[in-house]
C-alpha cells in the first residue's frame, strides 16, 4: 500500500495486477502527492478488499488474466452497484473480442500493455475529474 | 570379498545388481538435494538483487527528470553508476538485470521503452547477447533471439537467415519470428529459403507475430504463391493475402486453381471466397462437379461469401439434389447469405422442404449459429 500525506483530499485507487514489476511502474506514474494507491495481486484479494473497504474506491485499474478471478468478474462486481466505480483495464490480452467484452461490461476505458506512462496518468485524471 | 567371490553365480549377479541400484539411487536423490540447493541459492541472490536493480531502474529510467515525454534523444547517456555499484562482472548478474530490463519493456512503451534499451546498451548487456547467438547450444541462441526480439535490437540478416531451416524446431520458430520482427529490408526473405513445411501451430505463430508488428513492410504474396515450392508455405501466403486483402494476388491465386493439389486448390477457393472476387464465380461454378467433395464444399461457401446473386438457381439445385449432407448445408447457408435476393426462393423453400432439409434450413438462418 502506497499513501500519500493528506488521504482526506487523494483520489483511492486500488490496483489488481499480478505482475511483480506492474504495481511499481504505477506507483512512480500516479505521485504519492495525489494518488494513495492500494494494490493486490489476484482477483480474490482485490474481492476481499472491495468488502472489507464498502468499495471506497475512487478508480479501480485491474488487467483481465489474474488467479482466483478475473477482470471481467471483478467489473461486473464493481458495475452493478448503486455508485459504480470507474475501472480501466489494462491489459496484454488485445484481442478484439476481449477488448469488446470489457466494454460491454462497463469498462471506462482500455490500455494495452506495454502502456505509455503519461497516456495512463491523462487517463486516470480524466476518469477521476469526470467522475467527481 | 570373500562372500563375493565363492557365491552362486545368480548371487553374484543380484549382489552387483543392488550395488548398482543402489550407487543409481543415491546418485539421484544427490542430483535432487544439489538442483534444490543450487535453485534455493539462486532464489536468494535474486531476492537481494531484485530489488536493488528495479529501483535502480525506476530511479535512473522511470523518474528521470532530465528527460520529459516529447523530448527523448537517443543520445542521452543515463547515469549508470548505481549499476556499477552491483557486482557487474558476474554473468548471473548480468543476466537478471538484461531479464528484469526485458520485464519492465513488457510493461512500458514509447520514451521509457527506449530509455530501457538505451540502458541495456549503455551496460553493454547487448554484448552477452551477442556471445549468446554465437554460441553452440540451440537454447542460448534461442534465448539471444528473445532478447533481441524484446529489445528491438537489429541484427544483420544473414545472422538470421540460416536459422529459419534450423533443423531444431524451436530454434526455426525463434528464428522466423525473429527475421519478421528485426529485418527492416524484406521480413519475409524466409520464406525463400523455408524447405521444412510450416506446421498448423507455427503458422498460427507465425500470423500472430506478422499482424501484431507495427509498420511491417509487406509484400505481395502472390511471389510465393506462384514460385514457392513449399505447399505449406503457399497455403500460409493464402491466409496472409486474406488477412491484408491483396487484391493484386487474385490472378495469382486464380492460377492455383489448376493445381493438381486438390488441399491447396481448397485453399485457394477459400482465399477466393473471402476475398470477394465475383469475377470468379464462373470458374468455380464451371469447375464444381469435378471436384472432390472438401472443393465443392469450399465452393459453395465462396458464392455465399461473395454474395453475388447470380447462382442462386446452382445453390437452389445443390440444396435439393445433393446426396451429401454437407453439401447441402453448404448450399443452404450460403443461400441465406444471399438473402438479399434470394428471398422468395427461400421461403418456397422452406414453404416445400422436407423435415430434414427444413431442419438444414432453420439452422442456417439461425443468427446465433456460426457453424
Amino acid at each position: 500500500m502506497f499513501t500519500g500525506i493528506n488521504s482526506a483530499t487523494m483520489s483511492k485507487i486500488l490496483l489488481v495486477e499480478d505482475d511483480e514489476i506492474m504495481p511499481k511502474i504505477v506507483a512512480r506514474i500516479l505521485p504519492a502527492s495525489e494518488y494513495e494507491l492500494h494494490h493486490v495481486s489476484n482477483g480474490k484479494e482485490a474481492f476481499e478488499k472491495l468488502d472489507s473497504t464498502n468499495y471506497g474506491y475512487d478508480l479501480i485499474i485491474t488487467d483481465i488474466m489474474m488467479p482466483y478471478a478475473n477482470g471481467f468478474e471483478i467489473l461486473s462486481k464493481v458495475k452493478n452497484r448503486e455508485r459504480p466505480i470507474p475501472v480501466i483495464i489494462v491489459s496484454n490480452a488485445g484481442n478484439e473480442d476481449m477488448i469488446m467484452e470489457g466494454f460491454k461490461l462497463g469498462a471506462d476505458d482500455f490500455l494495452k500493455k506495454p502502456i505509455i506512462p503519461a497516456e495512463l496518468l491523462i487517463r486516470v485524471k480524466r476518469l477521476l475529474m469526470k467522475n467527481k | 570379498m570373500n562372500i563375493f567371490r565363492y557365491a552362486p553365480l545368480a548371487i553374484q549377479l543380484a549382489m552387483i545388481f543392488i550395488v548398482i541400484a543402489t550407487a543409481g539411487t543415491l546418485l539421484a536423490y544427490f542430483s535432487i538435494l544439489r538442483s534444490r540447493y543450487l535453485g534455493y541459492r539462486q532464489d536468494k541472490r535474486m531476492s537481494y538483487l531484485l530489488p536493488k536493480v528495479d529501483n535502480l531502474i525506476i530511479e535512473e529510467v522511470l523518474t528521470n527528470p532530465e528527460v520529459t515525454e516529447t523530448s527523448y534523444s537517443d543520445q542521452l547517456i543515463l547515469n549508470t553508476e548505481g549499476f556499477q555499484e552491483l557486482p557487474m562482472h558476474k554473468k548471473w548478474v548480468r543476466e537478471a538485470i538484461t531479464g528484469r530490463i526485458m520485464h519492465f519493456r513488457r510493461n512500458v512503451r514509447g520514451n521509457m521503452g527506449q530509455m530501457l534499451r538505451s540502458l541495456y546498451m549503455q551496460l553493454d548487456l547487448d554484448k552477452d547477447t551477442m556471445k549468446k547467438m554465437k554460441s553452440g547450444k540451440w537454447e542460448k541462441k534461442v534465448q539471444a533471439l528473445t532478447e533481441f526480439i524484446n529489445m528491438d535490437m537489429s541484427i544483420s540478416d544473414v545472422t538470421i537467415l540460416p536459422l529459419t531451416n534450423s533443423r531444431n524446431r524451436e530454434l526455426r520458430a525463434a528464428a522466423r519470428h525473429a527475421y519478421i520482427k528485426l529485418s527492416k529490408n524484406e521480413p519475409f526473405k524466409f520464406f525463400d529459403v523455408v524447405t521444412e513445411p510450416l506446421l498448423m501451430w507455427d503458422q498460427v505463430e507465425l500470423f500472430r507475430i506478422i499482424s501484431s508488428t507495427e509498420d511491417i513492410a509487406v509484400p505481395n504474396f502472390a511471389r510465393w504463391i506462384t514460385y514457392s515450392s513449399n505447399k505449406s508455405v503457399v497455403s500460409f501466403c493464402l491466409k496472409l493475402i486474406v488477412h491484408y486483402n491483396q487484391l493484386p494476388a487474385v490472378p495469382a491465386v486464380i492460377k492455383l486453381l489448376d493445381t493438381k493439389d486438390h488441399y491447396l486448390r481448397a485453399n485457394a477457393i477459400n482465399c477466393l471466397g473471402k476475398l470477394r472476387v465475383p469475377d470468379v464465380e464462373e470458374k468455380l461454378v464451371s469447375l464444381y462437379s469435378s471436384q472432390p467433395l472438401h472443393c465443392q464444399i469450399e465452393i459453395l461457401k465462396a458464392l455465399g461469401r461473395i454474395s453475388s446473386g447470380r447462382y442462386i438457381d446452382f445453390l437452389k439445385q445443390e440444396f435439393l439434389h445433393s446426396t451429401d449432407f454437407d453439401l447441402r448445408k453448404s448450399a443452404a447457408k450460403s443461400l441465406v447469405k444471399n438473402e438479399w435476393i434470394a428471398s422468395q426462393v427461400l421461403q418456397e423453400l422452406i414453404d416445400t422442404a422436407n423435415p430434414e432439409n427444413l431442419r438444414i434450413l432453420k439452422h442456417c438462418m439461425n443468427p446465433l449459429i456460426k457453424y
